[in-house]
Protein backbone atom coordinates (compact mmCIF):
# COMPACT_ATOMS: atom_id res chain seq x y z
CA UNK A 1 0.00 0.00 0.00
CA UNK A 2 1.18 3.34 -1.18
CA UNK A 3 2.25 5.77 2.04
CA UNK A 4 -0.01 8.29 1.29
CA UNK A 5 -3.06 6.31 0.80
CA UNK A 6 -2.02 4.39 4.17
CA UNK A 7 -2.31 8.04 6.32
CA UNK A 8 -5.26 8.59 4.55
CA UNK A 9 -6.95 5.30 6.02
CA UNK A 10 -5.46 6.03 9.46
CA UNK A 11 -7.01 9.85 9.38
CA UNK A 12 -10.18 8.33 8.05
CA UNK A 13 -10.36 5.27 10.77
CA UNK A 14 -9.55 7.73 13.11
CA UNK A 15 -12.01 10.61 12.36
CA UNK A 16 -14.72 7.14 12.22
CA UNK A 17 -13.93 6.87 15.65
CA UNK A 18 -12.35 2.91 14.39
CA UNK A 19 -10.19 2.66 17.00
CA UNK A 20 -9.50 -0.85 16.36
CA UNK A 21 -8.81 -0.11 12.34
CA UNK A 22 -6.52 2.44 13.66
CA UNK A 23 -4.22 0.07 15.55
CA UNK A 24 -4.24 -2.62 13.10
CA UNK A 25 -2.88 0.39 10.40
CA UNK A 26 -0.71 1.94 12.47
CA UNK A 27 0.90 -1.92 13.05
CA UNK A 28 0.85 -1.59 9.39
CA UNK A 29 3.03 1.28 8.92
CA UNK A 30 5.97 -0.25 11.03
CA UNK A 31 5.75 -3.60 9.23
CA UNK A 32 6.06 -1.48 6.12
CA UNK A 33 9.29 0.58 7.76
CA UNK A 34 7.46 4.00 7.40
CA UNK A 35 8.78 6.31 9.57
CA UNK A 36 6.93 6.54 12.50
CA UNK A 37 6.65 10.74 12.83
CA UNK A 38 5.13 10.35 9.14
CA UNK A 39 2.87 8.24 10.48
CA UNK A 40 1.85 9.90 13.33
CA UNK A 41 1.89 13.55 11.67
CA UNK A 42 0.15 12.97 8.24
CA UNK A 43 -2.44 9.87 9.36
CA UNK A 44 -2.46 10.58 13.03
CA UNK A 45 -2.37 14.21 14.03
CA UNK A 46 -3.94 15.52 10.38
CA UNK A 47 -7.15 12.85 11.40
CA UNK A 48 -7.37 14.79 15.08
CA UNK A 49 -7.12 18.28 13.14
CA UNK A 50 -10.19 17.12 11.20
CA UNK A 51 -12.14 15.88 14.62
CA UNK A 52 -11.00 19.11 15.51
CA UNK A 53 -12.59 21.41 12.94
CA UNK A 54 -15.33 19.06 12.81
CA UNK A 55 -15.90 19.86 16.72
CA UNK A 56 -15.47 23.66 15.78
CA UNK A 57 -17.65 23.61 12.93
CA UNK A 58 -20.54 21.65 15.56
CA UNK A 59 -21.10 18.39 13.45
CA UNK A 60 -18.57 16.60 16.20
CA UNK A 61 -18.97 16.76 19.92
CA UNK A 62 -17.71 15.61 23.13
CA UNK A 63 -18.47 12.02 23.12
CA UNK A 64 -17.05 12.22 19.94
CA UNK A 65 -14.04 14.06 20.27
CA UNK A 66 -13.34 11.72 23.26
CA UNK A 67 -13.91 8.80 21.03
CA UNK A 68 -11.72 9.95 18.64
CA UNK A 69 -8.79 11.15 20.94
CA UNK A 70 -8.75 7.54 22.19
CA UNK A 71 -8.08 5.85 18.90
CA UNK A 72 -5.62 8.28 18.29
CA UNK A 73 -4.14 7.29 21.79
CA UNK A 74 -3.99 3.58 20.80
CA UNK A 75 -2.43 4.05 17.91
CA UNK A 76 0.02 6.55 19.10
CA UNK A 77 1.05 3.82 21.64
CA UNK A 78 1.48 1.18 18.77
CA UNK A 79 3.80 3.25 17.35
CA UNK A 80 5.78 5.21 19.43
CA UNK A 81 8.30 2.78 21.07
CA UNK A 82 9.81 2.84 17.77
CA UNK A 83 10.19 6.82 17.19
CA UNK A 84 13.65 8.03 17.13
CA UNK A 85 14.52 10.40 20.32
CA UNK A 86 14.79 13.75 18.11
CA UNK A 87 12.28 12.69 14.99
CA UNK A 88 9.54 15.11 15.84
CA UNK A 89 11.48 18.03 17.05
CA UNK A 90 11.13 19.54 20.37
CA UNK A 91 7.71 19.60 22.18
CA UNK A 92 5.72 22.77 23.06
CA UNK A 93 5.08 21.87 27.13
CA UNK A 94 1.85 23.15 28.49
CA UNK A 95 1.29 22.97 32.74
CA UNK A 96 -2.55 22.95 32.66
CA UNK A 97 -5.51 22.32 35.86
CA UNK A 98 -8.31 24.07 36.99
CA UNK A 99 -7.71 26.79 39.65
CA UNK A 100 -7.96 26.05 43.03
CA UNK A 101 -11.81 25.96 44.65
CA UNK A 102 -13.64 24.82 41.55
CA UNK A 103 -13.70 21.31 40.57
CA UNK A 104 -15.38 21.52 36.68
CA UNK A 105 -12.77 19.71 34.70
CA UNK A 106 -14.68 18.88 31.29
CA UNK A 107 -13.78 21.43 29.27
CA UNK A 108 -9.84 20.98 30.84
CA UNK A 109 -9.75 17.91 30.25
CA UNK A 110 -11.25 18.72 26.36
CA UNK A 111 -8.30 21.37 25.74
CA UNK A 112 -5.80 18.81 27.37
CA UNK A 113 -6.90 16.39 24.90
CA UNK A 114 -6.70 18.21 22.01
CA UNK A 115 -3.45 19.55 23.03
CA UNK A 116 -2.02 15.91 23.76
CA UNK A 117 -3.37 14.52 20.37
CA UNK A 118 -1.53 17.71 18.05
CA UNK A 119 1.70 16.57 19.80
CA UNK A 120 1.69 19.08 22.51
CA UNK A 121 3.54 17.34 26.04
CA UNK A 122 0.67 18.49 28.57
CA UNK A 123 1.18 17.99 32.41
CA UNK A 124 -2.24 18.11 33.74
CA UNK A 125 -2.50 18.86 37.13
CA UNK A 126 -5.98 18.13 37.47
CA UNK A 127 -8.86 20.41 39.58
CA UNK A 128 -9.13 22.40 42.16
CA UNK A 129 -5.30 23.15 41.87
CA UNK A 130 -3.56 25.13 44.66
CA UNK A 131 -2.06 28.27 43.11
CA UNK A 132 1.41 27.61 43.80
CA UNK A 133 1.30 24.28 41.89
CA UNK A 134 1.13 26.05 38.60
CA UNK A 135 3.69 27.82 39.12
CA UNK A 136 6.26 25.19 40.74
CA UNK A 137 5.60 22.35 38.11
CA UNK A 138 6.26 24.94 35.11
CA UNK A 139 9.58 25.88 36.55
CA UNK A 140 10.24 21.94 37.42
CA UNK A 141 8.97 21.11 33.76
CA UNK A 142 10.74 23.63 32.42
CA UNK A 143 7.15 24.17 30.15
CA UNK A 144 6.55 27.26 27.71
CA UNK A 145 3.04 27.59 28.68
CA UNK A 146 1.01 27.91 32.20
CA UNK A 147 -2.64 26.92 30.73
CA UNK A 148 -5.32 28.03 34.04
CA UNK A 149 -9.10 26.80 33.60
CA UNK A 150 -12.27 28.01 35.88
CA UNK A 151 -16.23 27.61 35.09
CA UNK A 152 -17.13 29.59 38.46
CA UNK A 153 -16.67 33.32 39.22
CA UNK A 154 -15.85 33.37 42.05
CA UNK A 155 -12.27 31.49 41.44
CA UNK A 156 -11.27 33.57 38.10
CA UNK A 157 -9.50 35.74 40.20
CA UNK A 158 -6.91 33.10 41.18
CA UNK A 159 -5.72 33.23 37.54
CA UNK A 160 -4.59 36.69 38.53
CA UNK A 161 -2.84 35.48 41.94
CA UNK A 162 -0.47 32.93 39.73
CA UNK A 163 0.19 35.89 37.40
CA UNK A 164 1.29 38.14 39.91
CA UNK A 165 3.38 34.99 41.58
CA UNK A 166 5.43 34.82 38.28
CA UNK A 167 5.97 38.52 38.07
CA UNK A 168 7.30 38.10 42.24
CA UNK A 169 9.60 35.42 40.76
CA UNK A 170 10.50 37.39 38.10
CA UNK A 171 9.77 34.49 35.90
CA UNK A 172 6.39 35.99 34.04
CA UNK A 173 8.92 36.21 30.43
CA UNK A 174 9.54 32.96 30.73
CA UNK A 175 5.60 31.77 30.10
CA UNK A 176 2.97 31.96 27.97
CA UNK A 177 -0.06 32.08 30.31
CA UNK A 178 -3.12 31.02 28.43
CA UNK A 179 -6.84 30.87 30.22
CA UNK A 180 -10.32 29.55 29.98
CA UNK A 181 -13.54 28.71 30.45
CA UNK A 182 -17.23 29.74 31.21
CA UNK A 183 -16.99 33.15 32.32
CA UNK A 184 -13.91 34.18 31.11
CA UNK A 185 -13.70 36.52 28.41
CA UNK A 186 -10.72 38.31 26.04
CA UNK A 187 -11.62 41.29 27.95
CA UNK A 188 -10.85 39.46 31.10
CA UNK A 189 -8.34 38.35 30.21
CA UNK A 190 -6.61 41.62 29.24
CA UNK A 191 -7.39 43.22 32.53
CA UNK A 192 -5.25 40.32 34.39
CA UNK A 193 -2.37 40.00 32.04
CA UNK A 194 -3.12 37.10 30.08
CA UNK A 195 -1.24 36.55 27.56
CA UNK A 196 -3.92 34.19 25.67
CA UNK A 197 -7.83 33.48 26.13
CA UNK A 198 -9.61 31.11 23.89
CA UNK A 199 -13.02 30.41 23.44
CA UNK A 200 -12.54 26.62 22.98
CA UNK A 201 -9.94 23.76 22.72
CA UNK A 202 -9.34 23.56 19.22
CA UNK A 203 -8.45 27.33 18.95
CA UNK A 204 -6.21 27.25 22.39
CA UNK A 205 -4.02 24.31 20.08
CA UNK A 206 -3.48 26.65 17.15
CA UNK A 207 -3.19 29.91 18.91
CA UNK A 208 -0.51 28.25 21.10
CA UNK A 209 1.18 27.03 18.36
CA UNK A 210 1.30 30.19 16.77
CA UNK A 211 2.61 32.08 20.06
CA UNK A 212 5.49 29.49 20.37
CA UNK A 213 6.29 29.09 17.12
CA UNK A 214 5.92 32.71 16.48
CA UNK B 1 -52.45 38.35 43.33
CA UNK B 2 -50.00 36.81 45.28
CA UNK B 3 -47.09 35.60 44.31
CA UNK B 4 -47.49 32.40 44.52
CA UNK B 5 -51.18 32.80 42.48
CA UNK B 6 -48.51 34.74 39.91
CA UNK B 7 -46.09 32.16 39.33
CA UNK B 8 -48.41 29.35 39.20
CA UNK B 9 -50.66 31.27 37.05
CA UNK B 10 -47.79 32.10 34.36
CA UNK B 11 -47.04 28.29 34.66
CA UNK B 12 -50.24 27.75 33.53
CA UNK B 13 -50.25 30.08 30.77
CA UNK B 14 -53.08 32.12 32.14
CA UNK B 15 -52.65 35.94 32.38
CA UNK B 16 -50.76 38.01 35.48
CA UNK B 17 -50.06 41.77 35.95
CA UNK B 18 -46.31 41.62 35.41
CA UNK B 19 -44.16 38.95 35.18
CA UNK B 20 -42.54 37.10 38.32
CA UNK B 21 -38.97 37.38 39.50
CA UNK B 22 -37.89 34.59 40.96
CA UNK B 23 -34.48 32.31 41.62
CA UNK B 24 -35.38 28.69 41.70
CA UNK B 25 -32.59 27.25 43.59
CA UNK B 26 -30.93 24.17 43.01
CA UNK B 27 -28.02 24.84 40.63
CA UNK B 28 -29.80 28.81 40.65
CA UNK B 29 -29.89 29.54 44.16
CA UNK B 30 -28.88 33.10 45.45
CA UNK B 31 -27.34 31.48 48.77
CA UNK B 32 -24.92 34.07 48.16
CA UNK B 33 -21.89 34.79 50.51
CA UNK B 34 -23.27 37.35 52.25
CA UNK B 35 -26.52 35.58 53.07
CA UNK B 36 -24.53 32.45 54.19
CA UNK B 37 -22.48 34.01 56.40
CA UNK B 38 -21.74 33.38 60.26
CA UNK B 39 -23.98 30.18 60.39
CA UNK B 40 -23.61 27.49 62.91
CA UNK B 41 -24.36 24.82 60.89
CA UNK B 42 -23.80 23.84 57.01
CA UNK B 43 -26.70 25.42 54.99
CA UNK B 44 -26.46 22.20 52.34
CA UNK B 45 -27.15 19.61 55.08
CA UNK B 46 -28.80 20.81 58.34
CA UNK B 47 -32.48 21.36 57.94
CA UNK B 48 -33.19 24.31 59.68
CA UNK B 49 -30.35 26.39 58.56
CA UNK B 50 -31.66 25.63 54.56
CA UNK B 51 -34.94 26.82 56.30
CA UNK B 52 -33.27 29.68 57.58
CA UNK B 53 -31.79 30.73 54.53
CA UNK B 54 -34.16 29.86 52.18
CA UNK B 55 -36.41 32.21 54.00
CA UNK B 56 -33.22 34.59 54.49
CA UNK B 57 -32.80 35.02 50.81
CA UNK B 58 -36.71 35.06 49.97
CA UNK B 59 -36.28 38.61 52.35
CA UNK B 60 -33.24 39.93 51.42
CA UNK B 61 -32.91 39.33 47.93
CA UNK B 62 -36.99 40.38 46.58
CA UNK B 63 -36.83 37.07 44.66
CA UNK B 64 -40.62 35.85 45.02
CA UNK B 65 -40.10 32.70 45.97
CA UNK B 66 -38.98 29.57 48.19
CA UNK B 67 -36.23 27.64 47.06
CA UNK B 68 -33.73 24.84 48.17
CA UNK B 69 -31.44 23.14 48.34
CA UNK B 70 -28.41 25.34 47.05
CA UNK B 71 -26.48 22.83 45.21
CA UNK B 72 -26.15 20.08 42.98
CA UNK B 73 -24.87 17.59 45.09
CA UNK B 74 -27.90 16.38 46.85
CA UNK B 75 -29.25 13.92 43.89
CA UNK B 76 -25.66 11.67 43.29
CA UNK B 77 -24.97 11.48 47.15
CA UNK B 78 -26.56 8.20 47.87
CA UNK B 79 -24.75 6.29 44.78
CA UNK B 80 -21.47 6.33 46.38
CA UNK B 81 -19.31 9.37 46.07
CA UNK B 82 -17.72 11.80 48.03
CA UNK B 83 -18.60 15.14 48.65
CA UNK B 84 -17.38 18.62 49.96
CA UNK B 85 -20.48 19.96 51.80
CA UNK B 86 -18.68 23.77 50.95
CA UNK B 87 -18.45 26.72 53.00
CA UNK B 88 -19.51 30.35 52.85
CA UNK B 89 -17.63 30.92 49.41
CA UNK B 90 -17.43 27.58 47.78
CA UNK B 91 -20.71 25.37 46.88
CA UNK B 92 -20.95 21.84 47.54
CA UNK B 93 -19.22 19.95 44.98
CA UNK B 94 -18.31 15.77 44.23
CA UNK B 95 -14.73 14.89 44.88
CA UNK B 96 -14.72 11.72 44.40
CA UNK B 97 -16.72 9.73 42.20
CA UNK B 98 -17.90 5.89 42.76
CA UNK B 99 -15.67 3.80 40.77
CA UNK B 100 -17.18 0.69 40.92
CA UNK B 101 -18.75 -0.84 37.99
CA UNK B 102 -22.55 0.55 37.14
CA UNK B 103 -24.43 -2.74 37.44
CA UNK B 104 -22.99 -2.27 41.03
CA UNK B 105 -24.14 0.83 41.59
CA UNK B 106 -27.29 0.31 40.54
CA UNK B 107 -28.09 -2.49 42.58
CA UNK B 108 -28.90 -0.17 45.25
CA UNK B 109 -32.69 0.94 45.69
CA UNK B 110 -32.85 4.49 46.40
CA UNK B 111 -35.51 5.61 49.27
CA UNK B 112 -35.69 9.66 49.40
CA UNK B 113 -37.48 9.47 52.54
CA UNK B 114 -34.37 7.74 53.85
CA UNK B 115 -31.57 9.21 52.51
CA UNK B 116 -29.78 11.67 54.38
CA UNK B 117 -29.75 14.86 52.48
CA UNK B 118 -32.96 14.11 50.36
CA UNK B 119 -34.75 13.39 53.85
CA UNK B 120 -33.60 16.84 54.70
CA UNK B 121 -35.01 19.02 51.87
CA UNK B 122 -38.11 16.96 51.89
CA UNK B 123 -37.91 18.34 55.54
CA UNK B 124 -37.22 21.67 54.73
CA UNK B 125 -39.75 22.11 51.93
CA UNK B 126 -42.63 20.56 54.08
CA UNK B 127 -41.42 23.46 56.45
CA UNK B 128 -41.46 26.34 54.13
CA UNK B 129 -44.80 25.11 52.91
CA UNK B 130 -47.04 28.25 52.52
CA UNK B 131 -50.14 30.20 51.13
CA UNK B 132 -48.39 33.18 49.61
CA UNK B 133 -44.83 32.12 48.42
CA UNK B 134 -44.27 29.73 45.74
CA UNK B 135 -42.00 27.00 47.39
CA UNK B 136 -39.74 25.39 44.75
CA UNK B 137 -38.28 22.06 45.04
CA UNK B 138 -35.11 22.05 43.11
CA UNK B 139 -33.77 18.76 41.03
CA UNK B 140 -30.26 18.25 39.39
CA UNK B 141 -30.98 16.72 35.98
CA UNK B 142 -30.27 12.88 35.15
CA UNK B 143 -27.34 13.89 33.46
CA UNK B 144 -25.70 15.63 35.49
CA UNK B 145 -26.09 13.36 38.38
CA UNK B 146 -25.26 10.33 36.35
CA UNK B 147 -22.03 12.26 35.50
CA UNK B 148 -21.57 13.25 39.05
CA UNK B 149 -22.02 9.87 39.83
CA UNK B 150 -19.57 8.03 37.54
CA UNK B 151 -16.56 9.52 35.39
CA UNK B 152 -17.95 12.13 33.10
CA UNK B 153 -15.68 11.74 30.54
CA UNK B 154 -16.18 7.62 30.51
CA UNK B 155 -19.98 8.42 30.25
CA UNK B 156 -20.09 10.68 27.71
CA UNK B 157 -17.87 8.22 25.60
CA UNK B 158 -20.19 5.35 26.44
CA UNK B 159 -23.06 7.50 24.05
CA UNK B 160 -21.42 5.86 21.87
CA UNK B 161 -19.49 2.76 22.86
CA UNK B 162 -22.11 1.02 25.44
CA UNK B 163 -25.31 3.10 24.40
CA UNK B 164 -27.48 0.66 26.02
CA UNK B 165 -25.57 0.34 29.25
CA UNK B 166 -25.32 4.03 29.72
CA UNK B 167 -28.78 4.43 28.64
CA UNK B 168 -29.86 1.97 31.45
CA UNK B 169 -27.82 4.12 33.74
CA UNK B 170 -29.59 7.35 33.07
CA UNK B 171 -32.98 5.86 33.66
CA UNK B 172 -31.93 4.04 37.11
CA UNK B 173 -31.32 7.97 37.67
CA UNK B 174 -34.34 9.02 36.51
CA UNK B 175 -36.53 7.03 38.07
CA UNK B 176 -35.31 7.87 41.89
CA UNK B 177 -35.19 11.56 40.56
CA UNK B 178 -39.22 10.91 39.95
CA UNK B 179 -39.32 9.87 43.44
CA UNK B 180 -37.53 12.23 44.63
CA UNK B 181 -39.42 14.96 43.04
CA UNK B 182 -42.71 12.81 44.36
CA UNK B 183 -41.80 13.55 47.55
CA UNK B 184 -41.32 17.01 47.28
CA UNK B 185 -44.57 17.77 45.99
CA UNK B 186 -46.22 15.65 48.69
CA UNK B 187 -43.60 17.86 51.39
CA UNK B 188 -45.20 20.93 49.78
CA UNK B 189 -43.39 21.90 46.44
CA UNK B 190 -45.64 23.94 44.48
CA UNK B 191 -43.20 24.10 41.70
CA UNK B 192 -40.06 21.77 40.53
CA UNK B 193 -36.95 23.06 38.85
CA UNK B 194 -34.88 20.47 36.77
CA UNK B 195 -31.36 22.00 35.74
CA UNK B 196 -28.95 19.61 33.72
CA UNK B 197 -25.70 21.56 32.96
CA UNK B 198 -23.81 18.30 31.69
CA UNK B 199 -26.49 18.06 29.22
CA UNK B 200 -26.29 20.83 27.19
CA UNK B 201 -26.44 20.98 23.22
CA UNK B 202 -23.10 22.12 22.96
CA UNK B 203 -21.54 19.02 25.20
CA UNK B 204 -23.82 16.46 23.84
CA UNK B 205 -24.88 17.46 20.24
CA UNK B 206 -28.53 17.20 19.31
CA UNK B 207 -28.84 13.94 17.90
CA UNK B 208 -27.70 13.13 21.56
CA UNK B 209 -29.54 15.20 23.34
CA UNK B 210 -32.66 13.76 21.31
CA UNK B 211 -31.79 10.29 22.43
CA UNK B 212 -30.12 10.49 25.97
CA UNK B 213 -31.74 13.71 27.28
CA UNK B 214 -35.43 14.21 25.90
CA UNK B 215 -36.88 10.82 27.17
CA UNK B 216 -36.43 11.58 30.04
CA UNK B 217 -37.27 15.33 30.88
CA UNK B 218 -40.62 13.91 29.01
CA UNK B 219 -41.30 11.02 31.78
CA UNK B 220 -40.70 12.91 34.72
CA UNK B 221 -42.92 16.38 33.15
CA UNK B 222 -45.55 13.56 32.74
CA UNK B 223 -44.98 11.82 36.25
CA UNK B 224 -45.30 15.89 37.82
CA UNK B 225 -48.64 16.73 35.38
CA UNK B 226 -50.30 13.57 37.04
CA UNK B 227 -50.14 15.62 40.02
CA UNK B 228 -50.41 18.59 39.03
CA UNK B 229 -47.28 20.43 39.35
CA UNK B 230 -45.84 22.24 36.91
CA UNK B 231 -41.87 21.96 35.53
CA UNK B 232 -39.22 24.54 34.73
CA UNK B 233 -36.14 22.92 32.79
CA UNK B 234 -33.43 24.55 32.69
CA UNK B 235 -31.14 24.84 29.59
CA UNK B 236 -27.31 25.81 30.05
CA UNK B 237 -25.16 27.23 27.74
CA UNK B 238 -26.38 28.01 23.84
CA UNK B 239 -29.53 25.78 22.89
CA UNK B 240 -29.33 26.43 18.92
CA UNK B 241 -28.60 23.01 18.16
CA UNK B 242 -31.43 22.13 20.31
CA UNK B 243 -34.02 23.86 19.96
CA UNK B 244 -36.59 22.31 18.61
CA UNK B 245 -36.07 19.01 20.44
CA UNK B 246 -37.05 21.11 23.37
CA UNK B 247 -40.79 21.41 22.03
CA UNK B 248 -40.99 17.43 22.63
CA UNK B 249 -41.26 18.19 26.24
CA UNK B 250 -44.14 19.32 27.51
CA UNK B 251 -42.80 21.41 30.47
CA UNK B 252 -44.26 24.51 32.16
CA UNK B 253 -40.96 27.09 31.27
CA UNK B 254 -38.26 26.53 29.99
CA UNK B 255 -35.24 28.97 31.44
CA UNK B 256 -31.95 29.79 29.37
CA UNK B 257 -28.66 31.07 30.12
CA UNK B 258 -27.89 34.73 28.99
CA UNK B 259 -26.26 33.14 25.72
CA UNK B 260 -29.44 32.97 23.98
CA UNK B 261 -31.66 35.26 22.50
CA UNK B 262 -35.01 35.41 23.70
CA UNK B 263 -37.17 36.45 20.66
CA UNK B 264 -35.59 33.80 19.15
CA UNK B 265 -36.33 31.28 21.67
CA UNK B 266 -40.08 32.60 21.79
CA UNK B 267 -40.38 32.17 18.20
CA UNK B 268 -39.65 28.72 18.12
CA UNK B 269 -40.72 27.24 21.63
CA UNK B 270 -44.44 26.61 22.71
CA UNK B 271 -43.80 27.00 26.01
CA UNK B 272 -42.75 29.82 28.97
CA UNK B 273 -39.27 31.40 28.48
CA UNK B 274 -37.73 32.06 31.74
CA UNK B 275 -34.44 34.14 31.92
CA UNK B 276 -32.00 35.59 31.44
CA UNK B 277 -30.30 38.39 33.09
CA UNK B 278 -26.84 37.82 32.66
CA UNK B 279 -25.20 36.50 35.83
CA UNK B 280 -21.58 38.18 35.36
CA UNK B 281 -23.25 41.28 35.15
CA UNK B 282 -24.87 40.83 38.58
CA UNK B 283 -21.82 39.72 40.14
CA UNK B 284 -19.51 42.91 38.47
CA UNK B 285 -21.99 44.91 36.65
CA UNK B 286 -23.48 48.80 37.15
CA UNK B 287 -26.72 49.43 38.34
CA UNK B 288 -27.88 51.26 35.31
CA UNK B 289 -26.39 48.33 32.85
CA UNK B 290 -28.34 45.80 35.46
CA UNK B 291 -31.36 47.40 34.87
CA UNK B 292 -31.03 47.85 30.94
CA UNK B 293 -30.52 43.51 30.86
CA UNK B 294 -33.48 43.22 33.18
CA UNK B 295 -35.45 45.75 31.02
CA UNK B 296 -34.61 44.26 27.60
CA UNK B 297 -35.63 40.29 28.95
CA UNK B 298 -39.00 41.81 29.69
CA UNK B 299 -39.10 43.87 26.56
CA UNK B 300 -37.98 40.42 24.26
CA UNK B 301 -41.09 38.71 26.02
CA UNK B 302 -39.62 36.37 28.76
CA UNK B 303 -42.66 35.28 30.57
CA UNK B 304 -40.19 34.95 33.99
CA UNK B 305 -37.63 37.06 34.68
CA UNK B 306 -34.66 35.36 36.56
CA UNK B 307 -30.79 34.97 36.84
CA UNK B 308 -29.59 33.29 33.61
CA UNK B 309 -27.65 30.69 35.58
CA UNK B 310 -25.87 29.72 38.63
CA UNK B 311 -24.81 32.80 40.81
CA UNK B 312 -21.18 33.24 41.84
CA UNK B 313 -21.31 32.91 45.45
CA UNK B 314 -19.16 36.46 45.54
CA UNK B 315 -22.53 37.82 44.16
CA UNK B 316 -23.92 41.20 46.30
CA UNK B 317 -27.51 41.20 48.11
CA UNK B 318 -27.76 45.05 46.22
CA UNK B 319 -27.25 44.09 43.04
CA UNK B 320 -30.07 41.10 42.70
CA UNK B 321 -31.87 43.67 44.85
CA UNK B 322 -31.54 46.21 41.75
CA UNK B 323 -32.96 43.47 39.62
CA UNK B 324 -35.81 42.65 41.54
CA UNK B 325 -36.74 45.85 42.55
CA UNK B 326 -37.23 46.80 38.76
CA UNK B 327 -39.51 44.19 38.14
CA UNK B 328 -41.35 44.21 41.27
CA UNK B 329 -42.20 47.98 40.71
CA UNK B 330 -42.95 47.68 37.26
CA UNK B 331 -41.67 50.88 36.65
CA UNK B 332 -40.57 49.42 32.86
CA UNK B 333 -44.39 50.17 32.34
Amino acid sequence: MEKSKLFEKISGSLIEMEEDKVVELCKKSLELNIPVYETITSGLIAGMDEVGRLYEEEEYFLPEVLICSDAMKAGLDVVKPYLKADDMGKPIKVVIGVVEGDTHDIGKNLVGIMMETSGIEVYDLGRDVPLDKFVKKAEEVEADIIGMSTLMTTTMDGMRTVIEKLEAENIRNKYKVLIGGGPISQKFADMIGADLYTKDANSAVREIKKIVWG
Amino acid sequence: MNQKERLLKVLARKEVDRPPVICPGGMMNAAVSEIVTDLEKNHNADKKTMVQIAKKVYELTGFENYGVPFCMTVECEPCGVKVNLGNKNIEPRVTEYNKNQIEDIMKKKINPKQEKRMSVVLEAINKLKNDNIPVIGNLTGHISTATSIIDPLQSFKMLHKNPEKIYNFFKYVNNYLIDYALEMVKAGADVIAISDPSATGEILGAKNFEKFAVPFYKKIVEKLHEVDVPVIIHICGNTKVIIDSLNLIDTNALSFDSVVNIEFAKSRLKTNVMGNVNTQLLHRGRKDKIIAATKNCINKGVDIVAPACGLSMATQIDKLKIMTDFVREGAYR
